[in-house]
């Protein structure tokens, strides 16, 4: 028998969209929580629309890309006018027998549709209530928009990453897209805590933007406490702790340490890259014995200052050895001699090339209805008793309209039907799918 | 003013959750936690203890090594002024326990009996060894909750790894997506963005765990074990990345400031008159006639409008043929304003655009303010004040509170070794001197 879930009896109505909502809600859903996604096709979420990800061959529609399949995993998805009476009614009666309802719009849309705070308490008075909105709900800005990159900017992440003298590097994805989903699966599961203790729900008001902020806490005190300029040369310090030549300071990634680099392996293609990082006098002497004690590699390198201070030329000798291997091999030679040193992974190495994830199950297979065998990511955290499961792949969209609204709120099969004459589960202006005209048989 | 959607602006309706009233509980309050961690789990214990969680922090006699991590207050290198241990250690009590002594084993299980949690990033197996592990701690206590968060877990052939953070974005595909388009530096690194967002990564995933045992404990009075990973935590967190490479075989290429893609993207990040450099997102700038009459106007006020007011701009068609002119009046425009003045501009007229801000600019911030982000934690034994950063979220039904400044080393020794345990004067020298707190 499978092991049970640990989110079990949790449902969750999920209006949300493009990357982070949808993305807190896929790890309540992957925890075992049923996940309702509720859509409109006339508002398709973007990641329906994302042109990166449709597979060659796969026919191009809102049920075929990648992205979304993967960010969307272990839910079930309605389609409901919310802008009809009927269907607002519907989706009341489904947060009246829900526990979480969780959103990103901007900050006052739930309120104008008549599903703010106060009414959701009304309809379900222990419901637990996360809002994702860029700025938040409260605050003077709270109207303002963001998306990932925007946030990042805002929030002082962009700031820490890249080289000094250059434009800022920043982050090469929408990081608080996936941060800000964590930070939205993190608020409904602390609320859900909350409310299994006192029998009390409550709102949850998350703002993406700030939750880069939060991750900043060193650069922050170091502002706030000593006053520190934060443009300054030298910073951000590229791969290391310190930029050759800079002064000396802490520059927020953990310790003081050289060597501390991005390096080039053989055959010096694009992700040739590996990085090291030494951050004791011991852990540069095993270094230099594993390069077999090279000339160069003298008493100017044996403490941090000497290895400060001449990095420059410390980084091009040890670059000319690692382009000499492949970056696992390198990895492994520095791991067995007691180096920190790690292959820069792409997305195809994590896939296909590293034996850790491939052990670890990272990504699972499941039959996908329009992508046929795919993968999905699974939990990084492996629980003894209720382990997190990848159960059913992403709602085509409208999938479930009749196993929830029927079996779950009781609408009749008469009633469903009409829904769909007059545009209220389905928009009169469209065609519908086959797999949604073989629902309503 | 109003901005175009029909939304208030500057100081007007800024209510919407209201933080609880701090006479209230937390979320987690009348949970127990006991912490063995470096700094690759602290900034979990963090999210608990700051969220009500009793949180008791045990550290080898001297403190934990990421104590000398810097910067430090007023730059004086001292282990108990390390700025980043202040940010990551909030609102946790401290002892000091020698593990590897018979003595120090015995007062953790006996700690580890009145715990609900215990939450380590020691080597894998390490507590295991000391007799410290899951089983050992819950034959008596049923309902723990153990999370062991690693560098790479606790099995798998990558399990003894040394790490670092930058090693763990390396191997987690940060690095891959992040850096430099040739153009603006030549032969360009992969970049690994900082401030130890490896250990944040791995420790919101294994703070989800944990509230997912919470709340199966709830349902079944069970505990259990997590075996959480940073690797696989950063390996998830890519956004597209590995769902482009599994749907078309492509590896994206990195981009300055901007999503890492297979293809070639338009600039989007632009340097302001005072240094400052603007983001203006791949997709949130989409010129329609009439955003681009708004821009017109605006840059109009200014007299920097060049040509955008011209009537033939009300054309989609003529928008895409003469974007690089457009551009180049924004970049001008940009480079003749400043960077907030740039932003708020944009973001009134419904452009979603960020300011790339640095804690000179994000310090003090009205909106920040208006939800009372900046936290005063009080220094008792400095006779000080500091500011230190709040809450992502506001709980309106619990409040999330710094309840106290990171402990010193071994704070809290006599009143939990003594208070709670019982132990008296002459032990608790006795331990002292033979070096087991």
């Amino acid at each position: 028998m499978p092991l049970p879930t640990p989110l079990k009896g949790i449902r969750v109505v999920d209006f949300t969209w493009v990357r982070a909502g949808p993305w807190a809600a896929r790890w309540l859903g992957t925890l075992g929580a049923e996940v309702v996604k509720v859509e409109w096709p006339l508002n398709l979420d973007t990641l329906r629309q994302n042109r990166f990800t449709v597979p060659p061959g796969v026919e191009p529609g809102p049920n075929s890309t990648g992205q979304f399949a993967d960010t969307n995993a272990n839910k079930r998805g309605i389609s409901v006018n919310t802008r009809t009476e009927e269907g607002l009614e519907l989706v009341k009666r489904l947060i009246s027998v829900s526990d979480v309802v969780i959103e990103n719009f901007s900050s006052r849309i739930m309120q104008r549709w008549g599903l703010g705070y106060e009414q959701l308490k009304k309809i379900r008075p222990d419901i637990v209530y996360v809002s994702m909105a860029g700025f938040g709900h409260t605050g003077r800005y709270h109207w303002y928009g963001t998306m990932g990159p925007a946030a990042q900017a805002l929030s002082g992440l962009t700031h820490l990453s890249g080289l000094p003298g250059a434009p800022p590097a920043g982050w090469g994805w929408s990081y608080l897209d996936d941060t800000g989903g964590m930070y939205g699966a993190i608020s409904a599961l602390t609320a859900l805590r909350h409310r299994s203790a006192t029998g009390k729900g409550q709102h949850v008001d998350l703002s993406q933007m700030i939750t880069g902020i939060t991750l900043t806490g060193p650069a922050f005190l170091d502002k706030t406490v000593n006053g520190r300029q934060a443009r300054r040369e030298g910073f951000p310090p590229g791969n290391r702790t310190v930029w050759p030549g800079a002064e000396v300071v802490n520059n927020y990634r953990g310790p003081i340490a050289a060597p501390h680099n991005a390096y080039r392996t053989s055959p010096g293609g694009y992700n040739d890259w590996a990085t090291i990082a030494c951050l004791s006098d011991d852990e540069w002497h095993k270094l230099v014995k594993l390069m077999g004690g090279p000339d160069w590699a003298d008493s100017r390198f044996d403490t941090i200052d000497g290895r400060l201070e001449h990095q420059e030329e410390m980084d091009d000798h040890i670059e000319k050895w690692t382009s000499t291997m492949g970056k696992y091999e390198l990895t492994e030679k520095c791991q067995a001699a007691g180096v920190r040193a790690m292959a820069v992974q792409s997305s195809q190495d994590r896939v296909d090339n590293d034996p850790q994830l491939r052990h670890r199950d990272m990504y699972v297979p499941m039959d996908h209805p329009m992508l046929g065998p795919w993968k999905f990511q699974n939990a990084p955290f492996k629980m003894s008793k209720s382990p997190a499961r990848i159960a059913n792949p992403p709602p085509m969209i409208g999938q479930h309209n009749r196993e929830v609204l029927e079996d779950l709120l009781g609408v009749t099969h008469e009633d469903l039907l009409d829904g769909y004459e007059n545009g209220v589960f389905w928009p009169t202006t469209m065609d519908r799918y086959p797999y949604i005209e073989e629902a309503l048989r | 003013m109003t901005s175009p959607n029909g939304n208030p602006q500057d100081g007007v309706d800024i209510g919407g959750a209201r933080p609880a009233d701090l006479s209230l509980p937390g979320a987690l309050d009348g949970l127990r936690v006991l912490e063995i961690c470096d700094e690759k789990g602290q900034f979990c214990g963090k999210l608990l203890a700051d969220n009500g969680a009793d949180l008791i922090k045990i550290e080898p006699p001297g403190g934990e090594a990421c104590r000398s991590f810097g910067p430090f207050l007023d730059d004086v290198p001292h282990r108990e002024r390390s700025l980043s241990f202040w940010h990551y250690n909030t609102s946790k009590r401290g002892i000091t326990l020698n593990l590897e002594t018979q003595q120090g084993q015995e007062l953790f299980k006996q700690l580890a009996a009145t715990a609900d949690i215990v939450l380590e990033s020691r080597k894998p197996s390490y507590l295991e060894s000391l007799g410290l592990g899951y089983e050992a701690l819950s034959a008596d206590n049923p309902g723990l909750i153990m999370c062991s968060l690693t560098p790479y877990g606790q099995t798998g052939p990558w399990r003894d790894y040394l790490s670092s953070d930058i090693t763990q974005m390396a191997g987690g595909g940060q690095m891959a997506s992040s850096g430099y388009d040739d153009i603006d530096v030549p032969n360009p690194p992969p970049i690994a963005p900082g401030g130890g967002n490896s250990w944040h990564i791995g420790a919101h995933y294994a703070y989800i765990g944990l509230m997912a045992a919470l709340y199966y404990r709830f349902l079944s009075g069970e505990g259990q074990y997590i075996d959480a990973s940073i690797h696989e935590a950063c390996a998830l967190t890519t956004e597209g990345a590995i769902a482009i490479y599994l749907s078309t075989g492509e590896v994206v290429q990195r981009h300055t400031g901007r999503h890492a893609a297979p293809d070639m993207s338009p600039a989007i990040q632009f340097p302001t008159g005072d240094g400052g450099w603007l983001n203006t997102t791949r997709s949130g700038t989409n010129l329609t006639p009439a955003r681009l009459r708004l821009l017109a106007e605006w840059f109009d006020q200014s007299g920097m409008a060049e040509d955008l007011n011209d009537e033939r701009y009300q054309d989609p068609e003529v928008i895409a043929a003469e974007n690089d002119h457009i551009v180049q009046v924004m970049k001008n425009f940009f480079m003749n304003s400043t960077l907030m003045d740039s932003f708020h501009g944009g973001q009134q007229r419904d452009f979603p655009w960020g300011a790339i801000r640095t804690m000179d600019e994000l310090v003090g911030d009205d909106h920040l303010t208006d939800r009372e982000f900046f936290k005063e934690v009080e220094h008792p034994e400095l006779g000080r004040t500091f500011t230190y950063p709040g809450p992502a979220m506001l709980y309106n039904g619990s409040p999330w509170r710094i309840s106290r400044r990171a402990p010193l080393i071994g704070e809290h020794n006599s009143e939990i070794l003594q208070g709670e345990l019982g132990l008296t004067n002459s032990q608790l020298l006795l331990l002292a001197e033979g070096g087991a707190i």
